[in-house]
This record gives structure tokens, C-alpha cells and sequence, in this order.
């Protein structure tokens, strides 16, 4: 029954794409983030349905759709060089036949992001593609976080709607990408216009139910996998959130005490795991983590360009773990040292330093760096002040911007401890971003061009000799 | 049981959005942006005129 609703569902918003043919593009974003193929087990698993939305989307978008507006901006330039890049790491690199099947489903990742912002030309697209993300990823968040409730869930012991161990379905990516959607979410609930009832401009209370419910979901993540990233994560939300609050102490207190409150009701396992987030030598992952980082400056040093995909694949590591046991007033040190080999790298960080090199870093970290910085300058140019207020079509931009350089940045954060770097759904943030930074700046221009005109048409009315007016001037820089 | 809900719960929130998604025009023009306002007002009167032939037909 389920297989034939899901196989339903994908034909009907494939067939929906004649119609609009962004709906192929939201088509794809949902088979990418969902994979209903996996979740399904007769036709849609033997259909390509990820490559026919694809060609879909990108001849949809070639053939039909209108191109006004569409920009190619400096970021999406970023990742079309970082494509070629991993390209040419993926031909030199040192495991030619692991790399070929991580570059088999990177380069996908990558066309599919330099390809998304060409399309997001008016606002309800970008809404619709938050949507569509938010709800795809929900279908897995929301019966992650039911069943944490009801069992507590455990670490690689929470069942999620696919056994996979891939992409979302990997418990510590799960638990970033959730809490990095929780800006998003509750940015639909507030100035959504998908589900705002018609003439009204405000929320329907049930989406802010469903928003404020998923984002309840999401923080359980990370308790129901055990992801002590999705903690971290979760704590910088907080953080970031206060920024903007207007009784941050208040906040700060009630949160405090909501915690606290909380943690009676925690699994004793997951407690437990959280403890070892200030005592890294005395868990094995921590200090594997920190061995394999150090392996990886060590081996830039001699392949300064990386050493193509999955060249983790090489190390040895030998890591001293330190068990402490007090009896009385005797503390008791023993130090246990393991021998490893092939750990992956636990850090975006790290897995682009060590597979790309130091350019390969530097592209990614200019990439995510701009975001912040385009984010941050959006937010400042039009937040709402009593001085001056954004002009009213312009209202939901700083929001926007808001919850996308939130979301970035939780990703960034959950990205020192997992190796994400390639994770689709965070180029789709990416995009949104290039969006939103484009639509803005086509917006501004066409609002600066009467005052072009006006200042050219001045200057034609003053005779030559005459200096142009202080505000003229300003007019045309 | 609990994947059936969820599955059923986002999947019919999918399918009311992407509906209203798809019935509306500023999926691929910009009210408010002052070069494709023409191609709107364009779309709107053609719109108008059909409707009125449709009334009188």
C-alpha cells in the first residue's frame, strides 16, 4: 500500500512538472533528500527516478522555462571549481577505485547546486524548495523522534524509515541536518504563503503546530542516535537564536531550567555519551577522531593537493586511551593503546583537506564563508527598524536570510565532527542562499535605475563645465 | 506503523503545498519585480479576456 501511494506520489509530481516544470526540480530535491527508491520495494526501485528527475528538471528548465532574472553568481562559480577540482584529484588520486565511487555520486551533488540557483528567480520558488525540503526531511525526522519518545532510542540502535547508513539515514548527519532545519521550519510557519490562508497575512495556527512539533522532533535526534554533534548543534541554535530574542535572559533562564528539568527523563545511555564530549581520552571515538586529524596534516604535508576521495583509506593510527577509576582517595590511571587503520575522517574539515588538499579547503571555506558574510549583509540592509523600515515587498528577506545563515552555520558547526562536506542537502542551503542573494541584488539594481536616468538626465540639462551636484554624484556611484 | 503516519502526514502536506504551489502565478513571475511586471499584466489581461469570451460564448 505504502509502495503504491509512494510510486503515486513521484508520477504525479513528475506529471505535475508538465504543467510547471519547477515542479521536476522539487522532484528531484525530494527523491535526493527522501530516496522513496530505498524506502520502496517494487517499481520505483528499479527505475532510475533520481536520473529521470534530473534530465527532467535541467530540460525543463532549458527548453521551457523563462530565463529572466536568472544569474550565474560568483558562488555557484565557487562550486562549478570545485567540481572540476575534485574531478582532476578524483584521475590522481591515490585509491583510483574508492575515489571513482565516492566521485560517482559527489559530482552529482555538485552539478545538481551549480544548477539549482539558475532557477530560484521568484520568492515562492525559494519557498517551495524550503518546503519541500523541510517536508522530505520530516518524513524521516518525525517517526525518528516519535520512536525516541517512546523507546529512548540508542546509539546505531534508532531505526529510522531505511536501514541504510547513508545520507540522512546516518544517525550524526541525521542529527546536524535536523537541527539545521529548524530555522527553516519554523521561517515557513512564520512567513510561509504555501499554506497562509488566502487573504490573510496571518499563519494558519495548525502550520505552527506541525513547525513547532517537527523542531520538538528534530532536538530529539540527537538523544534517539546518540549523536553527541547533534547536541553541540542544537546548543548553538540556542546561541544563534538569542542574537535577535528580545528578553535573552529570560530566554537564557527558562532554558536553563527546561534542561535541567530534562534530564531525569534522558536515557541513562545517552547521558552517559554526552559526559565523554569534555574527556576525550577516555572514549575511543574522540580520540580516534583527534589521531585521524593529526594523520591528515601529516599527510598534506607530503600531498599538499589531497590525496583524492577517500584517501583515509591509508592510515594507520595507534591511540592511547586513558581509563581513570578512583577507589577511596586512589585514582587509578591505565592507559590501553589501540592500533587502527582506515578511519574515516569525522570532520569536513579534514575530509576536504585531506582528499583535496589546502585548494580544495580554501574553495569550500570561501563557499561557506560568503554565505555567512552575503547572510549577514542581507540581514543588516533589511531588518525591520523604527528608523527605516524595508520596503514591503522586501519584508521577508531578512527573515530569510536569517534562517538560511542559521541553518549554515549549525551545518558548519556539526560539520567539525562529521565528514559532510559533500551532503547535498547542504548545497541546497547553499543555493537557496545564491537565490536569495541574486533575486536581492536584480531587485536593488532595477530599483537604482530610475535614479540612473534621473541623474543622467541632469547632467544633460547642466552645462558642461558645471560639477555634478553632490547628491548626483552619489546617485550614479 | 509509526513510519506509515509519518510518511502519510508529509506526504499529504507535500501534496497540498505542491498543489498550491502549482495553481499559482508567481511560481514563475515576480509580482513585484519591476521587469517581469509587464509579462504579469500581460498574463492577467489575457487571462480576463478568455474568461470574458468564455461568458459570452
Amino acid at each position: 500500500m505504502i509502495d503504491l501511494a509512494l510510486t503515486a506520489f513521484v508520477f504525479a509530481v513528475l506529471a505535475a512538472g508538465v504543467r510547471r516544470p519547477f515542479l521536476w526540480v522539487l522532484a528531484y530535491v525530494y527523491i535526493d533528500i527522501l530516496a522513496p527508491q530505498k524506502i520502496s520495494w517494487m517499481l520505483l526501485t528499479h527505475l532510475p527516478i533520481s536520473l529521470i528527475a534530473f534530465v527532467l528538471a535541467f530540460a525543463g528548465w532549458a527548453y521551457v522555462d523563462s530565463k529572466a532574472g536568472s544569474r550565474f553568481s560568483f558562488r555557484q562559480g565557487l562550486i562549478a571549481l570545485l567540481l572540476v577540482y575534485c574531478g582532476l584529484t578524483t584521475l590522481f588520486a591515490d585509491l583510483p577505485e574508492f575515489a571513482a565511487e565516492k566521485w560517482s555520486w559527489v559530482w552529482k551533488a555538485l552539478v545538481f547546486a551549480v544548477f539549482l540557483p539558475l532557477t530560484l528567480r521568484t520568492r515562492l520558488r525559494m519557498e517551495a524548495l524550503t518546503l519541500v525540503m523541510v517536508l522530505s526531511a520530516a518524513a524521516i525526522i518525525i517517526p525518528a523522534g516519535i520512536k525516541t519518545l517512546a523507546s529512548g532510542g540508542g546509539y546505531g540502535s534508532l531505526h529510522l524509515l531505511v536501514n541504510d547508513n547513508t545520507g540522512l539515514y546516518e544517525g550524526s548527519i541525521l542529527s546536524t541536518v535536523a537541527i539545521a532545519l529548524i530555522p527553516l521550519a519554523l521561517w515557513l510557519a512564520r512567513e510561509g504563503t504555501i499554506f497562509a490562508p488566502a487573504a490573510s497575512s496571518k499563519q494558519d495556527w495548525r502550520v505552527k503546530v506541525f513547525a513547532w512539533a517537527l523542531s520538538f522532533a528534530a532536538v530529539l535526534i540527537p538523544i534517539g542516535t546518540e549523536a553527541r554533534t547533534g547536541l553541540v548543534c542544537a546548543a548553538v541554535l540556542v546561541m544563534l537564536s538569542l542574537r535577535d530574542m528580545k528578553h535573552r535572559f529570560l530566554t537564557m533562564g527558562l532554558l536553563g531550567a527546561a534542561s535541567l528539568l530534562a534530564v531525569p527523563f534522558l536515557p541513562a545511555s545517552f547521558t552517559e555519551r554526552m559526559e565523554t564530549i569534555g574527556d576525550h581520552q577516555a572514549d575511543q571515538s574522540a580520540s580516534t577522531r583527534l589521531a585521524v586529524w593529526e594523520w591528515t596534516l601529516e599527510y598534506v604535508e607530503t600531498h599538499p593537493l589531497g590525496g583524492g576521495f577517500e584517501a583515509y583509506r591509508q592510515n594507520q593510527l595507534s591511540i592511547d586511551v586513558v581509563e581513570t577509576s578512583a577507589s577511596g582517595n586512589t585514582t587509578a590511571i591505565e592507559t590501553e593503546r589501540l592500533e587502527d587503520k582506515g578511519r574515516a575522517y569525522h570532520s569536513s574539515y579534514f575530509e576536504m583537506l585531506g582528499e583535496q588538499g589546502w585548494p580544495g579547503l580554501a574553495i569550500w571555506l570561501l563557499l561557506h564563508g560568503l554565505g555567512v558574510w552575503q547572510m549577514e549583509r542581507l540581514i543588516r540592509r533589511y531588518r525591520p527598524t523604527s528608523v527605516s523600515p524595508p520596503p514591503q515587498a522586501l519584508e521577508w528577506v531578512a527573515p530569510f536570510a536569517r534562517a538560511l545563515q542559521h541553518s549554515q552555520i549549525v551545518y558548519l558547526v556539526g560539520s567539525v565532527f562529521v565528514g559532510i562536506a559533500f551532503q547535498p542537502f547542504c548545497y541546497m542551503v547553499v543555493a537557496l542562499q545564491c537565490g536569495l542573494w541574486t533575486l536581492v541584488r536584480r531587485k536593488e539594481q532595477a530599483a537604482q535605475v530610475p535614479r540612473l536616468e534621473r541623474a543622467r538626465f541632469r547632467r544633460r540639462l547642466l552645462p558642461a563645465s558645471t560639477p555634478a551636484p553632490q547628491g548626483v554624484a552619489e546617485g550614479v556611484a | 506503523m509509526i513510519d506509515n503516519f509519518a510518511l502519510g502526514l508529509t506526504h499529504l502536506l507535500l501534496a497540498v503545498g505542491l498543489w498550491r504551489v502549482l495553481l499559482r502565478d508567481d511560481l514563475d513571475l515576480d509580482p513585484d519585480d519591476p521587469v517581469e511586471r509587464p509579462r504579469i499584466v500581460q498574463r492577467f489581461r489575457r487571462r480576463s479576456r478568455d474568461d470574458r469570451n468564455a461568458r459570452t460564448d
